[in-house]
């Protein structure tokens, strides 16, 4: 063969170079033979780590995304010996100390390092004292009721930054720790608690007993109190010591509200900013009072079953209401409101049932709340726990408790850790929850949030505050991505194999040598040039001239369609002056003209048709709003971009069909187009099927047309003439905030391991396609 | 030959679905040109200076301006007679807020072409449209009349670039330096505090640092007062103006970029302004949050970032093409490998943009961080986006095109060559090196190009991974090391997207993307023409010889 054709530097002119000219020894050979076998090797190594190194991309990518399905870990760090039934817990949020209450109302402190007390007080002393000095004033006419009173009940209201108990004097404590931070001349953080005045609530003034009791306490003096009186009514006290900045006067003020008396209930509880008063009864009834209804108002109520409620709290954001029973059943519950009847009737909100966990064996006896997110711990009976996220409805862990008869349990504020009171003991446990957010259901399916008034798929991934319920269900954005992706491949698809078809079949090959570099350099068109004309130029334009876009459609094909009925009409000594296909120079002009005569047409057109305007229009008879850059927007840019590599694989697929074929099928009487259409298309649908799977992954990628030309809104509606996100787009926006390791950047690579694992098999499958294809014009 | 009616109708279906197809073809064609060609348009008027008209209204008020639009007006139930309007931009930000403004053709009773209408360029707040009134020194009046102002202005101007070019090179050179230094012996103080020396050495050592860091403060100060005393002198002069509404304005002479008596002009002088203002737009910085001046930052940024890639692309490629191709054994295994590589190029480029922030700027810049610069923590150094994480990036992004190209160059290579190059008595790694490699060189340098076009026009990746608005400096510059791979850098794409879509004033700032976007695919199809044209030579070469 030629080798007399090949370039400048020829092997005979290399070959006696790289070999030494002068003596062929021994140790020459030995040493090319080494550089051989080390070439060999390095080529080898180097290759096969480069491979492994570009493939390894969607390892890293998955062991980023694998953490967030990791259930949570618990495990006991140790336990303090207590010398009393802990009845109540509170931990400062560096976990260096841990607030005790006890029988009989002492107040502990320890330190977690060694256990040692740093500070102890007796609320009942207090009370006896400030009884007593009460009972001092006015004479001694009807001494204080009973000095003897004691402790009935604890709680830590939810919020943890006070503990609470009931009196049997129908009174209620409670008392707010403060804990103070500062740092000593090395930086060392030192924590120190400091208990505020405890506050009491005389709930009953006939100082009987108290039934179920509530408490809320905040450190600037706000604190509530409730309780259901022996008569089955319910109070509420309220007591405001509030500082006056100048004087230095304590002011103290008093309200109280009493509600009609409902079924013995089992547990009360206050939201933190002690608007509301939640309770449960025996009969598994739940009641809902808010204080600003006034004295006297009655409750809402819902049944949640049979089964007494056993225990009840408040996730953070004081939203949701987790309902724990005897059947030891676990519910979540929220106000939903509810589609006003009248127009007139004020906002209605029900207490709805949202969502139940896996059933406890034994009663539920204590539900404690995280400060930090929607993860909450149960307690049963048994001694079971339980970790749950309500949002995710994911069940974190479940185990045995370790340490027997636990009374209380609280989780930490930086929700890393619990602690279990016992009759004994204090134990400490380690929690390791760092994505509770992510299930399969959180993801993909709908989720009924807070403040909804229906499941939902719902993307929102950052709020305002910081109780906020992150919403990471990527339905919308994968909804948005195919979005995006069929309206351009509605375009796209035609255009391509359309014009591949033409291109490959009509053209001579000189036009073709023309028109293929032109395609390649549309598909070589940086896509933030595409994004910035959709999104700066045609957005705009398409608002103002949408009609002519609804004339192009008639108006291009018809106007092609005459001209190429003119020009076959033409004598054919003219057309052969010409070469094959030359035609599509008078496609070119007439298309332009067309494009131009709609441009010009589309006011009056809108005049006619559409009353003027056709986003009002659109408006008044569909009821959907028009957006400037919607997905039609999206689909002529992105499509822009696709087409370029439909047509090349189409005209691939399309040139590569055996010219016997064709020679047969014209031989046989058929004319150009039946050729085309019964043997060329037939032969050539496997690649012309890859072309549109390749165009396909190109469209599902695509960052900067979306995110330039969309207006990046995460709904999920199909609707041409909104906008949408896509997943691209959304990685783009928000990983720049994400922070490293927490739950969004590993949602958002989970994200991007969609498009890359997608795309790939699109890929392959078209690749296989086509390699078969490739195979069988082999053979034929 | 007759045809008989089936015949017949089946010809003109055919030539009429035919006809369709090459519709099909021809708006292709009508997408591609007519883009190129909006872009063109738009990019090249952007740096020519049209006449400034004067546009008396109905209510006897003015405005002076360039018209830069003109569309019909859709016809209201209020006014059914559809009329004209045309965008004017009347600049003066500092007044008037709006840089450009409607008015209703129907509106204008008078237009005309002023000679005297003067535009200024300036440093901050856009354009100015006016008349020169008076130009002062402080009380000191220099000269008044618009003709008068204009002829003093001129050689008064060209004295002022020359003092606001001396300024700059003080701030960038001498103070920039002394910045550095303070910064340098900051971050020394820092890497003293964790080193755990004895104590009389630490406070040595601190002693010696604080006596330099002393020396430096004091020349800043010396510095930062000559800076002040030449900003002063170079803001001394001012140019009254007035408006079309007869509202005066003072500037300084020294924030004016360039003034101009655009109607006075001949197309010669205009085409010398053409040049000039090309020449700003590809060699200065950028101003007014990137919406006004050059992008010279984004070029050297976009440049530096390609061939950084290119550094890393090319041997990665080819030596794993030279695996694949050369060393491997030719099997289903290699096959498959192939695909995956050859659909590696389809991945999203975001998706590389993820990887590049999990693994080269979060698990690699990080670890260098802790390493090597614990004393800057918790500012990071390399664990943050840069040029280098960027070029890593588009370098797995790219790095099956240089495969695939050069696997074909390889493929191209008549085996009968290796064959010849063997039975000489060359080893396989000689044939390889010094034979097909050679011989294949141009499918590699298609690849190359191929790689580079496409990086320059990516973005996505980038913006996740080093890319900002306004980079504070280039990642060249003659501190030492003298190349910053830690540093951030300005992109061309990512300009587009920035001015485009962040800006405050699109409207005004959209003539500048154009011009932007029009260097980008000149840019861009430049790199892939020639990549094309390589690719069919290769081809040509050896479309005869078997493989």
């Amino acid at each position: 063969m030629a080798v007399a054709d090949f370039p400048d530097q020829d092997p005979s002119a290399a070959a006696p170079r790289s070999a030494p000219a002068k003596r062929l020894s021994i140790s020459t050979a030995r040493r090319r033979l080494a550089a051989d076998h080390t070439a060999r090797w390095l080529v080898t190594a180097g290759g096969l780590a480069i491979i492994a190194g570009i493939l390894g991309i969607l390892f890293f990518i998955l062991a980023e995304v694998l953490p967030m399905i990791r259930s949570a870990r618990v495990a006991v760090e140790r336990t303090l010996a207590v010398d009393r039934p802990v009845r109540a817990v509170l931990v400062d949020e560096h976990q260096t100390h841990a607030a005790v209450l006890g029988p009989g109302g002492i107040v502990r402190v320890l330190r977690l390092d060694d256990g040692a007390t740093v500070v102890e007080e007796s609320l009942t002393a207090e009370l006896a004292e400030l009884d007593a000095a009460a009972a001092a004033v006015p004479a001694a006419e009807e001494t204080a009721a009973a000095p003897g009173f004691e402790l009935l009940d604890a709680r830590v209201p939810p919020g943890g930054s006070a503990v609470a108990a009931s009196t049997s004097d129908g009174r209620v404590l409670t008392q707010v720790i403060e804990w103070r931070v500062r740092f000593d001349e090395e930086q060392r953080r030192i924590v120190s608690p400091h208990l505020r005045m405890p506050a009491v609530l005389a709930l009953d003034p006939e100082r009987r007993p108290l039934g179920a009791f509530a408490a809320q306490a905040t450190a600037d003096g706000q604190t509530s109190a409730a309780a259901q009186l022996a008569d089955g009514t319910v109070v509420v006290a309220k007591v405001a010591v509030t500082e006056n900045a100048f004087t230095g006067e304590i002011e103290r003020s008093e309200s109280r509200l009493s509600f009609p008396a409902v079924p013995t209930l089992t547990r009360l509880l206050i939201d933190a900013d002690q608007t509301a008063l939640f309770g449960g009864s025996e009969s598994g009834e739940l009641f809902w009072w808010l204080f600003d209804r006034g004295d006297n108002a009655e409750p809402e109520s819902v049944s949640a079953g049979t089964a007494a409620v056993t225990a009840l709290t408040l996730l953070v954001g004081d939203r949701s209401l987790v309902v724990g029973q005897s059947d030891g059943s676990l519910s979540v519950w929220f106000p939903v409101r509810q589609a006003a009847v009248t127009a007139d009737e004020d906002e209605r909100f029900l207490l709805t049932r949202i969502r139940d966990f896996p059933r406890h064996g034994a009663p539920i006896v204590d539900l404690a709340p995280s400060q930090r997110n929607r993860t909450f711990l149960a307690t049963d009976a048994d001694g079971e726990l339980g970790l749950y996220f309500s949002t995710s409805e994911r069940v974190l862990w479940r185990g045995a408790s370790p340490v027997a008869g636990a009374t209380t349990a609280i989780i930490s504020p930086k929700s890393d850790g619990a602690f279990l009171g016992t009759a004994n003991e204090l134990a400490i446990l380690a929690i390791d929850n760092p994505h509770p957010e992510i299930s399969w259901r959180a993801l993909f399916g709908k989720i009924w949030f807070e403040g909804y008034e229906r499941p939902e798929h719902a993307w929102q991934s950052t709020g305002g505050t910081d109780d906020f319920e992150a919403k990471l269900s990527l339905t919308p954005l994968v909804v948005g991505t195919l979005k995006g992706t069929l309206y351009s491949l509605l375009l796209a698809i035609p255009l391509g194999v359309l014009g591949a078809m033409f291109a490959s079949q009509f053209l001579h090959p000189k036009l073709l040598g023309l028109i293929k570099p032109t395609v390649e350099i549309m598909a070589s068109l940086p896509s933030v040039v595409l994004g910035f004309l959709a999104g700066l130029w045609l957005a705009p334009l398409l608002e103002r001239t949408f009609p002519a876009l609804l004339l192009a459609f008639v108006a291009l094909p018809l106007s092609v369609w005459l001209a190429g009925i003119g020009w076959s009409r033409l004598p054919l000594g003219f057309r052969q002056r010409y070469p094959a296909g030359a035609e599509v120079g008078l496609y070119l002009v007439v298309v332009a003209a067309a494009i131009a005569l709609c441009g010009l047409l589309s006011a009056p057109f809108e005049r006619l048709a559409f009353g003027g305007s056709f986003p009002a229009w659109l408006v008044q008879t569909t009821g959907l709003p028009y957006d400037q850059r919607n997905a039609v927007v999206v689909g002529l840019a992105m499509g822009f971009a696709v087409i370029p590599i439909i047509f090349a694989i189409s005209e691939d697929a399309f040139s590569n069909v055996p010219k016997s074929l064709i020679a047969g099928s014209l031989a046989l009487g058929a004319n150009r187009w039946q050729t085309v259409t019964r043997v060329v298309l037939p032969t050539a649908s496997p690649g012309i099927f890859s072309a549109v799977m390749i165009g396909f992954g190109r469209a599902i990628g695509e960052t900067m047309i979306v995110l330039m030309a969309t207006g990046n809104t995460p709904i999920m509606q199909l609707n041409a003439f909104n906008g949408f996100r896509t997943l691209s787009a959304n990685i783009a926006v928000e990983i720049p905030e994400a922070p490293h390791g927490g739950t969004l950047y590993r949602t958002l690579f989970l994200a991007a391991l969609l498009l890359f694992v997608l795309t790939f098999v699109v890929n392959t499958v078209a690749e296989l396609v086509r390699q078969r294809l490739r195979r069988k014009y082999a053979q034929l | 030959m007759a045809k008989n009616s089936t015949t017949r109708r089946r010809d003109f279906v055919g030539t009429s679905l035919t006809a369709l197809c090459g519709g099909a073809l021809a708006l292709n064609l009508l997408l591609i040109l007519g883009l190129l060609l909006l872009i063109g348009v738009y990019g090249a008027a952007y740096f020519w200076q049209r006449d400034i008209v004067e546009l008396t209204r109905v209510d006897g008020s003015r405005v002076l301006g360039e018209i830069h639009d003109r569309e019909s007006i859709p016809p209201t139930p209020d006014a059914p007679e559809p009329g004209e309007r045309i965008k004017v931009r009347v600049g003066n930000r500092d007044l008037t807020a709006n840089d450009f403004q409607w008015l209703s053709l129907s509106s204008v009773v008078d237009r005309g072409t002023p000679g005297d209408a003067v535009v200024l360029e300036r440093l901050e707040w856009g354009n100015f449209y006016g008349r020169m009134v008076e130009l002062r020194h402080g009380d000191e009046l220099l000269a008044s009349g618009g003709d008068e102002v204009w002829r003093r202005f001129g050689p008064l101007h060209r004295e002022k670039v020359r003092q606001r070019d001396a300024v700059r090179k003080l701030e960038r050179g001498p103070i920039g330096d002394v910045n550095f230094e303070i910064e340098k012996l900051r971050l020394e103080t820092r890497r003293l505090e964790l080193a755990r020396l004895p104590e009389a050495e630490l406070a040595r050592r601190q002693e010696q640092i604080d006596g330099r860091m002393a020396a430096r403060q004091a020349e800043y100060e010396e510095l930062a007062t000559r800076l002040f005393a030449a900003r002063d002198e170079l803001m001394a002069e001012t140019l009254v103006m007035e408006t079309a509404d007869g509202r005066r304005k003072e500037i300084a002479v020294g924030a004016i970029v360039r003034a101009l008596r655009p109607n006075d002009m001949g197309p010669l002088a205009k085409s010398g302004l053409y040049l000039s203002r090309i020449w700003e737009f590809v060699a200065d910085d950028p101003r007014e949050s990137n919406t006004e001046g050059g992008i010279f930052p984004a070029i050297f940024g976009t440049v530096m970032m390609v061939f950084l890639m290119s550094f890393a692309v090319v041997p990665l490629g080819v030596l794993a093409a030279l695996y694949l191709r050369e060393y491997a054994k030719q099997g289903p295994l290699v096959r498959m490998v192939r695909i995956a590589v050859n659909n590696l190029a389809g991945v999203p480029s975001i998706v590389f943009g993820v990887f590049g922030l999990g693994f080269f700027v979060y698990t690699i810049g990080g670890s260098i961080d802790r390493l090597f610069y614990p004393e800057a923590l918790p500012t990071p150094t390399f664990g943050t986006g840069g040029i280098l994480w960027g070029a890593l990036t588009l370098a797995l992004l790219t790095v099956p095109v240089v495969i695939v190209a050069t696997e074909e160059g390889l493929a191209a290579v008549p085996g009968i060559v290796r064959a010849g190059s063997l039975a000489l008595g060359a080893t396989k790694w000689e044939t390889t090196w010094k034979v097909v490699v050679p011989a294949a060189a141009p499918g590699i340098l298609t690849g190359l190009i191929l790689a580079m076009a496409r990086a320059a026009g990516e973005v996505a990746p980038l913006m996740i991974v080093g890319m900002v608005k306004l980079a504070p400096a280039l990642p060249i510059d003659h501190h030492a090391p003298f190349v910053h791979l830690e540093r951030k850098f300005m992109h061309l794409g990512f300009h587009i997207y920035d001015v485009g879509f962040q800006s405050p004033n699109v409207d005004a700032s959209k003539p500048l993307v154009f011009a932007t976007a029009l260097l980008l695919i000149v840019v861009v199809t430049v790199m892939n023409l020639v990549a094309i044209a390589l690719r069919n030579r290769l081809r040509r070469r050896y479309a005869g010889s078997a493989v």
